[in-house]
């Protein structure tokens, strides 16, 4: 079990995947925008989206958990 | 000295007799190449053995704590078996590698293993940036034996390793803190948490795998053969978007000449992975890279990964090992939790590592380097040896939209919301040709040359073959 967390200050710019999905390490899961830059934040192992904890236009602080992939 | 080959292969297997796994002389026979190992010290109950033998023919000093005796722990018979590890590696200017296994000093002897145990903390200290010091961490490295591997240039993990000044039964009784072990300063606490190791392996071959060929690399760095350099087209790596962050690391694969995880070793890939620090070599001979990863955070710099690239930086410099930094960076990570971090101190090492590196140290930025993280990245004015930059990029003090909405807040609000983005556009343009585009840095001399995709590797290695070589006149201390 992976939490997925935001590593800094960020608006979610787009959400990649739905719960449920499998995806392959380096997938991108979600899409940040923060230093005016869109920044992919990607599975670091294969697996499946057990849950998504952010929507698209929400704010995301350093830490924050993104989604849980198992 | 004949070195037969800069690929590191396996080390060969230990003798077929069944033999304790920790006994000094079995891991250090399995580091060396085969039949080169020579011990310098007494197999004693000392609980040390130092040894030299070759690492793909190159010869090179290592020592091994020996864990079958009290746990390794160093008195002053061990630590005097180290002090001469080291003597014999700066009086012979070769490298010299660590096998680390010991609970620390040794508590009967009280004292006196601490007095010796500093000693061998001072010959460290005085060889380093002299010869290249490589720390193996097979097992628990404990107290001293945790700020032996620290004092060292490069620590390499084994899955089984583990650091800490005090262990679990010390922090629970104390802080009242359950952890195991493995927790408190394994491969993943020191690989990713701490910084204090830097290359974790998942077990005890492949640390030793990883050992040699970082020796190797510092201790014997080879020529640049320029002839050798393939140009292939680098510019694959970018994305179409320019706002769209990307992993750097195909990048540094594609201009060393062998991937990292192969011949090329990343040093703290998972501390601080908005900066990559890699030793490679490129036309044969060693360099180190310095790239920012827009993957991570951005490309941001902030004050973890500028310590850690002005370490980097200091231990090439002091080795003779030329750099090419990889730049692009939106700036330094703004924020509360920076400044109160020491992103001012600690941000300013690496503008004393680059200001004060002698080795010839080559720049490209790929596609935007901005405001103080431009200078910090081995601008011009740090005293570069050759800037490079590619047709798209872009430098600036900040992005050109970023600064129009500063520079012309008031005529931006002075017109209709409607209209506002076209002449925010229109200022852009304006001002990316006074102050952003890469002409204008041209014209000032802060970069170089443009270079395409394609032409990039021939550019870096005819840089750093046609600058003199030098070597810095410091010690590696452990920023």
């Amino acid at each position: 079990m992976a939490e997925i967390r935001a590593e800094m200050v960020a608006s979610v710019w787009k959400v990649a995947v739905a719960e449920g999905a499998e995806v392959a390490e380096g997938d991108t899961l979600v899409i940040l925008e923060s230093m005016k830059m869109e920044i992919p934040v990607l599975a670091e192992d294969p697996g499946t989206v057990v849950s998504l904890a952010v929507a698209e236009g929400d704010v995301v602080q350093e830490g924050d958990l993104l989604a849980v992939v198992d | 000295m004949t070195v037969t080959d800069n690929r590191v292969v396996d080390p060969p297997a230990a003798t077929a007799v069944p033999e304790d796994p920790r006994d000094p002389r079995v891991r250090l026979a399995a580091f060396f190449d085969e039949g080169s190992l020579r011990l310098i010290t007494a197999e004693d109950d000392s609980a040390a053995l130092s040894a030299v033998g070759r690492i793909s023919g190159m010869p090179a000093v290592a020592f091994a704590n020996d864990a079958r005796i009290q746990g390794g722990a160093m008195g002053t018979a061990g630590c005097a078996a180290i002090e001469v590890a080291y003597e014999h590696a700066v009086r012979e200017r070769i490298p010299v590698v660590g096998l680390w296994h010991s609970g620390g000093a040794r508590l009967a002897e009280g004292v006196e293993s601490l007095h010796a145990v500093g000693r061998v903390f001072a010959a460290m200290t005085r060889a380093s940036g002299i010869v290249p010091q490589i720390s193996v961490v097979l097992g628990p490295a404990a107290g001293g034996a945790a700020y032996g591997p620290a004092l060292t240039d490069v620590v390499v993990m084994s899955q089984g390793g583990k650091v800490f000044v005090t262990g679990p039964d010390v922090v629970r009784s104390v802080t009242g803190e359950q952890i195991t072990a493995d927790e408190l300063g394994g491969v993943d606490a020191h690989g990713r948490r701490s910084g204090v190791v830097h290359v974790t392996a998942p077990d005890d071959t492949a640390a030793m795998v990883q050992g040699r060929r970082l020796a190797l690399l510092l201790g014997h760095q080879g020529q640049l053969r320029t002839a050798d350099v393939l140009d292939l087209d680098l510019g694959g790596v970018l994305p179409e978007s320019a706002r769209r962050a990307y992993d750097v690391k195909p990048l540094v694969n594609g201009v060393l000449d062998s991937p990292l995880g192969e011949e090329s070793v990343e040093l703290q890939a998972k501390y601080a992975p908005n900066m990559v620090t890699a030793l490679g070599r490129l036309g044969g001979r060693t360099v180190g890279i310095v790239a920012n990863n827009p993957l991570r955070l951005g490309g941001c710099l902030d004050s973890k990964s500028a310590e850690k690239a002005a370490r980097f930086v200091r231990m090439c410099d002091s080795f003779g090992v030329p750099l090419i930094v990889m730049v692009d960076t939106p700036g330094y990570l703004p924020g509360v939790g920076q400044e109160w971090d020491g992103v001012v101190r600690r941000g300013a090492k690496l503008l004393h590592a680059f200001a004060e590196a002698t080795v010839p140290r080559v720049t490209l930025v790929t596609r935007k380097s901005y405001g103080g993280a431009y200078i910090a990245m081995n601008s011009r004015s740090l005293g570069a040896t050759r800037v490079f930059a590619w047709p798209t990029a872009e430098v600036a003090v900040m992005g050109p939209v970023a600064a129009v909405r500063i520079l012309h807040r008031k005529k931006l609000a002075a017109v209709p919301a409607e209209e506002r983005p076209a002449l925010e556009a229109e200022l852009a343009a304006e001002q990316e040709k006074k102050a952003g585009g890469l002409e204008r840095a041209r014209e000032l001399g802060v970069v170089d040359e443009v270079v395409l995709p394609e032409r990039t590797r021939s550019a870096l290695a005819e840089a750093i073959a046609t600058a003199p070589s030098a070597r810095g006149a410091h010690g590696n201390i452990p920023l």
